[in-house]
């Protein structure tokens, strides 16, 4: 083939910073998502170096008299038993970190797959799929949880599986409907007009346009999940080991103490409130940013 | 191989078009409503021929072309009749897999919005091998060497470099171009090409119209011009269908309905588009609206804004016959018939003029 192409008169040139460098660079503009990242940070640093920051050990017994108000040498006081109460809200920290990671990770591959099936087969297996999962989602998220637990039994385990199953079919439904809507995409119907087959035109074109809704889902699934857990724990379903410092069994142990020693809400309360609207804030910014709606 | 050559070995006869269309009928059923999109749909495109279809923006245009190619929204776009003959096969009998192998290598398709038929989450690169790699088994490095080919065939500078862009980095004219290399990567012998410039700047339209013209000219690619600018298909296409309401109203070369348009549609569309000649010919716009389609249609589907309209136009749909009965009928090539669907059709006088000017006993 020869031919003498007519030439390019107006040649943009830009940068190739690709989908993510741009979208950092809009994330990085956005105020809220900073303080999101900034309160997600200090959540992971101290869920990490907990040994190192935690002034006492969150499990040592009787270093005070029970229900101390806080004092320059125990910061958030002491619980019933004469704990730092810091010191384990410092660990707590670890166990909400894990159990929101390991539960959404899991919500995320359940209800991937579920929407994947939905919104890519479509047809009988869409519906079946997705009345299965609206009777999931019909039940209140706690509820179900409850129930799983109550079914399972107390333990980390059951808590974040039960938590898993609660996140899964909005994981699924939102899978779905990005699916159904990237099928009537022009970019999808062109690919078909090239010889483009199933496999390739879920895998290739429409699940990674689906990716970023899935990823702003399951940053504020993390919010959720460490407030569901705390949920679990406040009501008596948290880990049943004594020495696993769990913020919502925490809180539940101090409303019991609630006239006596009412300081002792605010550290486990505070820690849950800073976690949870960090990733609910960057959740939030990464939509904006990442939105493709949004994109010259 | 160019189409060409790979015509010489084609399951079609000699003499016969590459794609023959057959009173094909498309219509869009959902619970409540029927949309009778294309109504019988008859023509006949040979090897490297360019042949326009021309009509209104919902007129079927656009309809009848995902049609060939079995690309219907589904499952309300139905093929409910007619036959798509493609190189001997019948397209619509066709099983998925099958028509799976003829797009993108026999036949493809070029779209109107460059803006929205690029992946925005995939590089150029991945975007031009798709072709290629939908139907061949090419390693990594020839699919990149070849998408550097395509993409300086379609004129865009440097593009060893660009191909790990993104399409958000490329203007619209730019992207029609990585378009119109992905639908030629395979060298396919019929290129659809739905409204390619619609979406584009004046000043870009033609580039890009020059270029899809001197790439499928090399490569023998026929070219299907879908486009209600009547300036475009002027200057691309040796033949022109005129569609209305799902509906070929006229059919001939472009000369030919240029110099002696037949049907009071075509009328008027020449008069509602002004001339730079310098002839100070008022505009003279189509009055009222497209038929409701989701209505069956019955008798001629332009009557109700037809100003050569007869008593009998209400009830009965004419066919479409040559303009100068007698002659044989020849549906391809530079011999084409010039044929109408009109019980009354303009005489030149009146076309020229754009209204009837014979006293009209019979009108309704």
């Amino acid at each position: 083939m020869t031919t003498s192409p007519t030439p390019m008169i107006l040649v943009e040139e830009r940068a190739s910073r690709g989908l993510w460098g741009d979208a950092f660079i809009r994330l990085r503009r956005n105020k809220p998502a900073i303080v999101g990242v900034v309160c997600i940070i200090l959540f992971v640093v101290v869920a990490l170096f907990a040994p190192v920051l935690a002034p006492f050990d969150p499990n040592k017994t009787g270093l005070g008299p029970s229900f101390a108000p806080p004092s320059r040498e125990h910061l958030a006081g002491l619980d019933k038993l004469g704990r730092d109460e810091l010191s384990r809200v410092i660990y707590g920290a670890r166990i909400s970190l894990f159990v929101g990671i390991i539960s959404v990770t899991i919500g995320l591959t359940i209800g991937g797959i579920l929407g994947a099936l939905a919104g890519g087969a479509g047809g009988k297996t869409d519906t079946i799929v997705m009345r299965f999962v609206d009777v999931m989602l019909a039940v209140p998220g706690i509820l179900l949880a409850i129930g799983i637990v109550a079914w399972l039994g107390q333990g980390l385990p059951q808590i974040m599986l039960a938590v898993a199953i609660t996140n899964a079919p909005i994981f699924a439904r939102i899978l779905r409907g990005s699916l159904l809507g990237l099928r009537e995409a022009e970019f999808v119907t062109v690919s078909r007009s090239m010889g483009a087959d199933g496999r390739r035109l879920l895998l290739r074109h429409m699940l990674p346009n689906a990716l970023t809704a899935l990823i702003v889902a399951a940053t504020l699934a993390l919010a959720t999940a460490i407030i569901d857990v705390a949920g679990l724990g406040f009501l008596g379903l948290g880990p049943p080991d004594p020495s696993i410092a769990e913020w919502g069994t925490m809180l539940t142990d101090s409303t019991e103490a609630l006239r006596r020693a009412p300081w002792l809400i605010f550290a486990p309360g505070i820690a849950i409130v800073i976690s949870a609207i960090g990733f609910n804030l960057l959740g939030d910014g990464l939509r904006e940013s990442l939105d493709p709606r949004l994109k010259r | 191989m160019t189409a060409a050559q790979r015509a010489a070995t084609s399951r079609a006869g000699v003499g016969e078009p590459l794609l023959t269309v057959r009173d094909l009928v498309v219509r869009f059923r959902t619970h409540d409503t029927v949309v009778y999109a294309v109504n019988g749909v008859t023509f006949d495109v040979a090897g490297g021929e360019t042949v326009g279809l021309v009509g209104e923006s919902g007129c079927g245009k656009s309809v009848t072309n995902l049609a060939i190619m079995r690309l219907l929204a589904k499952p309300a776009g139905r093929i409910e009749g007619g036959s798509v003959v493609f190189d001997g096969q019948d397209l619509v009998k066709m099983p998925e897999q099958d028509v799976r192998e003829i797009r993108g290598r026999d036949v493809a398709m070029i779209f109107q919005d460059p803006m929205t038929s690029l992946n925005p989450v995939l590089t150029i690169e991945e975007q031009l091998t798709e072709t290629l790699r939908a139907h061949k088994q090419v390693t990594k490095e020839s699919a990149r060497a070849r998408a550097i080919e395509l993409l300086s065939l379609v004129g865009i500078p440097k593009p060893e470099t660009r191909l790990s862009s993104f399409p958000h980095q490329f203007s619209g004219g730019m992207r029609q171009r990585v378009m119109i290399a992905m639908a030629l990567a395979l060298e396919p012998r019929l290129l659809i090409a739905d409204e390619p410039t619609t979406a584009l700047d004046v000043t870009i339209q033609a580039q890009v119209l020059e270029l899809i013209r001197d790439l499928t000219q090399n490569l023998g690619t026929a070219v299907i011009l879908i486009t209600h600018d009547l300036g475009v298909v002027a200057g691309m296409t040796q033949r022109i269908n005129v569609m209305y309401a799902g509906f070929i109203v006229e059919a001939g070369l472009t000369t030919d309905i240029f110099a002696k348009p037949s049907h009071p549609y075509t009328v008027g569309l020449l008069h509602s588009i002004p001339r730079i000649d310098g002839s100070d010919e008022p505009l003279i716009p189509i009055e009222g609206a497209p038929p409701n389609q989701r209505v069956a249609p019955v008798g001629c589907p332009f009557a109700p804004r037809c100003q050569w309209r007869l008593e009998r136009c209400a009830s009965e749909n004419p066919v479409l016959e040559a303009v100068d009965s007698g002659s044989v009928t020849v549906l391809t090539g530079a011999t084409a018939t010039h044929r109408v669907a009109c019980f009354n059709p303009p005489t030149p006088e009146e076309a020229a003029a754009g209204r009837p000017l014979r006293e009209q006993g019979s009108r309704a």
